[in-house]
């Protein structure tokens, strides 16, 4: 989270950056007189370098998929312990002794 | 008689279709749509002030829109680590959906960035 949000960051200030460069570098086309064709190159290179950071911010930042299948690690532990109707403590189980009562006794 | 038999045909139909329903856990579902529309509304945004600053009119725009969202699904899918299937329950949903929305910001931000750097 932390590290995806400095990289967005620092992604923007570049395009931020590169939008300043072009604007000087329309004010100098406007000194010497001559049309816009495109954009230099840094500036071509620092957008795509922004594009990239920010791509790669984008991707990060929101969180991690998670699994819509039941099936999965992640949903295994179904929500019935969350609802206290369904929790039983006492069972007819606890008059049969248990496995580990007899290994006691003998 | 004909309204019951139709009740009746319905009534199969959709215990049917209930038993042909895939289950899948509705909450994970919305987390990862709304991941997705994150991702997509901020690439768009994203998208629309590089294509400012480019100074792209017109058509090319789209174009470079078209583009944007193209690797942005090509990238959601990386995440999801290539099995779909297992985070959505339809490829509509890594490769359409926000698509309009995202459209949206593109022009925004896109007509923005293109009179800041170009016309003032």
């Amino acid at each position: 989270m932390g590290l995806g949000f400095v990289v967005g960051v620092v992604g923007v200030v570049i395009l931020s950056h590169a939008a300043y460069s072009t604007i000087q570098y329309r004010s100098l086309l406007k000194i010497m007189e001559e049309e816009f064709s495109g954009p230099p190159m840094n500036v071509v290179v620092e957008l795509l370098l922004g594009l990239v950071l920010c791509m790669w911010a984008a991707l990060t930042v929101p969180g991690n998929f998670l699994s819509i299948k039941p099936d999965t690690d992640e949903n295994r532990m179904v929500s019935l312990p969350g609802n206290l109707d369904f929790m039983i403590f006492n069972h007819r189980g606890k008059v049969f002794s248990s496995e580990m009562d007899m290994k006691l006794k003998i | 008689m004909a309204g019951h038999n139709d009740s009746s045909v319905s009534e199969k139909k959709s215990s049917q279709a209930v038993d042909d329903l895939p289950t899948f856990s509705a909450e994970n579902m919305q987390n990862n749509m709304k991941v997705i529309y994150y991702s997509r509304t901020f690439l768009s945004i994203i998208g629309g002030v590089i294509a400012g600053i480019l100074g792209f009119t017109g058509f090319a725009g789209f174009i470079f829109y078209f583009l944007i969202m193209a690797i942005t699904s090509v990238g959601l899918m990386a995440k999801a680590k290539f099995s779909v299937h297992s985070y959505f329950d339809s490829w509509n949903r890594i490769i359409l959906d926000g698509f309009l929305g995202g459209l949206l910001s593109f022009v925004l931000f896109w007509t923005f960035a293109y009179d800041i750097v170009h016309i003032f």
